[in-house]
């Protein structure tokens, strides 16, 4: 009878339509930018723009290319051979997720630069194969762990066939097994490619002049917003086609979940000098993008200790940015429990849509995302101040910043809350009703008991990520307010290498608890294929 | 672990109580200061002469550092608005951005009359130099011999190909440098300037520190940088094998300077820390530094003395103020990024 009776939409309807709008609208200031001359693009803009977008698409091109043979040789390497060291390798492969590239960046440019160990004798990284080398070693993850998981849940039985019909093991590999994995090593590049388009700190102190750079020196270089949001609305919509290809790729190919069947490859072992081969080259690689930085990181910073650092700038930063995380991370995480919990109240297809567009965010670079909340906020502090006089409220500090991150990371929560939400019965809600409760009621006492597990990894999630966030950041600090990050951004361009090492060692460490809790949780899950 | 209400509360209030902890760390580690600087300097060269001028006087100093650009645009934003009291830049034609923006308030006193040349201050008082510095061709000692570089276009000889080490063109003291010649030579004989720099497929790297090292470590020959750089790896080793070229028509020569800001609310406690920096006390670190004084009581240091004396174009911001954006633009059309 529910079709004759429209019911008046309750309170959880309207707020969490209004949460994901909020979290919505700055990103539909872009568009606008145009609205105000037209079509054209500002002319700044416009000068910029053919090399900016050359850049990045060459950018995209070359860490899709390279994430792909990179992370994809290694998971097959990892899944279908067996070679001394494979375990290890298997879940340390993961680790480079970890390091921000800004700070290998950092490191790098330490030790390039004259007065490193290595002064000069390393082939130059302030280049196009330099920049699109670096982020592919700290991207390749990405590819790695989606296929890894697609190779596991291949069969036994599909290589095995396609051995009979007379393929060599390494050809039945190449030939069956790589195509079957296509749809997961097409949603590993797209992650990783998204990653490239939307980095800043690796680009910027490489030179290398992608749009966010592009965005970020117009910002202040020439003091031009509309520019600058021109600017921001390419590199969206170069982002938002990449998602839809990914889309539209995986649509159409599901197909390896259909043979998912049957047991589970057993890997072939390796004999001869290509067993050590096999887990050399994986462990060079580890070595040089997490190994050798971090090992780079401790002497530099034992070095800065011996010297006293300055330690109330450190204690500053870091003090800043675990406050930034903690606050950004509560309001995402009671930002994203409403979103989700807002069309389980009361089925609404309109709340359950603005839901979906609220994790747009991810797909938007922090540092677009910056300008874009920014813009209106200006607008609205100059009409509060007028009315209140209370001085520059939500863009002098750090309110805006925080509503920046909770944008760009809505959706890290949003998932989380949303998986784990997914997992309680309706029946329960039913029940509770049933006996008296209301919608806010059902919440408190039976939802949020069963979901804390995702509001805690949820929490996590955002935490870490403004920890290494940089772009948003270096366009919206409060003055004063430096964080871990921004000390070792400004450090390295500087040329400061020392002084920046303990920032970056911390923002490591907070970056390894994620991937390290994703590591244990896979193998109790049978990651490694045990 | 079963969750109540109880429970729930309990998580509330740690989470809340963690965060008001920090928001307090914040707040302790900021304080309260009796004048707040907008520090566009070195967050690390200049902090120990704002320590002195504690010790000398009680005042609490509170520097909020970044650069120029962003230091004007939030300048600009807050207006009358601001917490800050004194804009300190390492630039000249960036203090002009402020001062034509409206954002300085001038200031005069017997004092700084005295410790600041006329010719290093704003006749009205809107800004005070601090110190000079000249930005200079530097060539490497073991490649290139003394005569070969005598002026700003001979970094844009064929000979330099591959071999000529530049910084990045969103750096400041590149802006003013374009931006005068602009005012000085137009724009059409700057672009021939530079084009023929660009012609050199320049290394474009991150900081003049680089750009040295680079000279040092074999990577190129040539390359421009302030004098002061140089003057401090000479400090560290006299055997640093990179010399200045001076330019025979003169040499570039920028201000690294402050001013009070407009809306400040210590107007007294900024005048009095300009005069303290301006003063010999604060003027001998500049000089440990490297730099030239702006106060003519305090020579230069003894490793560098002689450059004090070399023919200088100073900087003319009244003209190159206005050719910041064309620079800007030109930089970028010529290809230096």
């Amino acid at each position: 009878m529910d079709v004759a009776v429209r019911r008046r939409p309750s309170g959880w309807t309207v707020a969490g339509i209004a949460v994901a709008a909020a979290v919505l609208a700055p990103l539909l200031v872009l568009p606008a930018s145009f609205l105000g001359q037209g079509e054209a693009l500002d002319q700044i803009a416009g000068s910029l723009l053919p090399e900016a977008l050359r850049a990045s698409l060459v950018l995209a091109a070359g860490v899709g290319v390279g994430t792909l043979l990179l992370g994809g040789s290694l998971a097959a390497l990892v899944s279908f051979y067996d070679f001394p060291g494979r375990r290890w390798l298997d879940w340390a492969l993961v680790l480079p997720l970890a390091m921000p590239a800004y700070v290998l960046v950092y490191v790098l440019l330490g030790q390039y630069d004259g007065s490193g160990p290595f002064g000069g004798r390393l082939p130059e990284i302030r280049s196009t194969g330099g920049t699109i080398a670096v982020l592919t070693a700290v991207l390749y993850p990405y590819v790695y762990v989606l296929a890894r998981g697609a190779f596991l849940g291949q069969s036994r039985q599909a290589l095995e066939a396609a051995r009979t019909l007379g393929l060599s093991y390494g050809a039945a590999v190449r030939r069956v097994a790589l195509p079957l994995a296509r749809p997961a090593l097409a949603g590993g590049v797209a992650l990783a490619v998204m990653e490239a388009l939307a980095d800043f700190g690796a680009v910027n102190l490489l030179n290398y002049r992608a749009l966010t750079d592009a965005i970020y020196r117009v910002w202040y270089g020439t003091f031009d917003q509309a520019a600058a949001l021109q600017l921001a609305t390419v590199l969206v919509t170069l982002a938002a086609t990449l998602v839809a290809l990914e889309h539209f790729a995986r649509g159409r190919a599901r197909y390896h979940q259909a043979l998912g069947r049957g047991e589970a490859v057993l890997p072939r072992r390796l004999r001869g000098p290509v067993a050590w081969l096999a887990p050399a080259l994986p462990a060079l690689l580890l070595l040089a993008a997490v190994v050798a930085p971090i090992a780079q990181l401790l002497a530099w910073a034992i070095g800065s200790l011996g010297e006293g650092a300055s330690a109330e700038a450190l204690a500053r930063a870091a003090v800043n940015s675990l406050l930034l995380a903690s606050v950004a991370a509560v309001v995402a995480v009671i930002a994203a429990t409403v979103v989700a919990y807002a069309p389980r109240a009361q089925p609404s297809r309109l709340a359950g849509g603005f839901g979906r567009a609220s994790a747009l965010g991810y797909a938007v670079p922090g540092t677009v995302v910056a300008v874009a909340v920014y813009v209106p906020l200006a607008w609205l502090d100059a009409r509060l101040d007028d009315l209140a006089g209370v001085g520059l409220l939500l863009t002098g500090t750090a309110v805006g910043l925080v509503l920046a991150y909770v944008v760009r990371f809505h959706a890290l929560a949003l998932f989380s809350v949303q998986g784990r939400m997914a997992r309680i019965s309706p029946s329960l809600d039913e029940a509770a009703r049933s006996l008296g409760a209301d919608r806010s009621r059902l919440l408190a006492d039976v939802h949020l008991p069963l979901l804390w597990p995702g509001i805690a990894i949820a929490a996590l999630l955002v935490f870490v990520e403004v920890v290494k966030e940089l772009p948003a950041t270096a366009l919206l600090r409060p003055l004063g307010g430096d964080t871990l990050a921004i000390a070792v951004w400004e450090a390295t361009k500087d040329s400061r290498f020392d002084t920046a090492a303990l920032p970056a060692l911390m923002i490591v460490a907070v970056g390894l608890v994620p991937v390290v809790l994703a590591i244990r949780l896979s193998r109790v899950g049978g990651f490694d294929g045990g | 672990m079963r969750w109540t209400r109880k429970r729930l509360g309990l998580v509330a209030a740690g989470v809340a109580v963690v965060i008001a902890g920090l928001a307090a760390a914040a707040f302790a580690l900021s304080g309260s200061a009796d004048v707040v600087v907008y520090n566009g300097r070195s967050q690390y060269g200049d902090e120990q002469a704002f320590k002195a001028f504690k010790d000398r006087t009680g005042l609490k100093v509170e520097l909020r550092g970044g650069t120029a650009p962003e230091l004007f645009e939030r300048l600009r934003r807050e207006g009358d608005r601001t917490d800050a009291d004194l804009l300190v830049t390492t630039d000249l034609a960036n203090l002009w951005r402020a001062e034509e923006a409206g954002l300085l308030q001038p200031v005069d006193t017997p004092r700084l009359e005295q410790q600041v040349p006329a010719a290093l201050h704003d006749p009205a008082g809107a800004w005070w130099g601090l110190s000079t510095r000249i930005r200079t061709p530097m060539r490497s000692t073991e490649r290139v011999p003394a005569d070969a570089v005598r002026s700003y276009a001979d970094l844009g000889d064929p000979r330099f190909k591959g071999r000529l080490c530049l910084r990045t063109s969103n750096n400041e003291y590149n802006q003013s440098f374009v931006a005068d010649s602009i005012a000085k030579h137009g724009e059409a004989q700057t672009e021939k300037l530079l084009r023929s720099w660009m012609a050199n497929d320049p290394q474009i790297l991150g900081s003049d520190v680089d750009v040295l090292d680079a000279i040092a470590a074999d990577r190129c020959d040539v390359g421009l940088t302030n004098h002061y750089y140089l003057g401090r790896k000479l400090k560290d080793d006299p055997d640093f094998p990179v010399a200045p070229a001076w330019p025979s028509a003169g040499a570039h020569l920028n201000l690294s300077g402050a001013g009070v800001v407009k809306g400040s609310e210590h107007r007294a406690n900024a005048v009095r820390l300009l005069e303290f920096l301006t003063g010999r006390q604060a003027q001998e670190e500049i000089v440990e530094n490297s730099e030239f004084a702006a106060n003519p009581d305090v020579p230069p240091a003894e490793h560098i003395r002689e450059w004090a004396d070399v023919k200088t174009d100073p900087i003319d911001v009244e003209r190159a103020g206005p050719s910041l954006q064309a620079a800007v633009a030109l930089m970028q059309r010529v290809g230096w990024t």
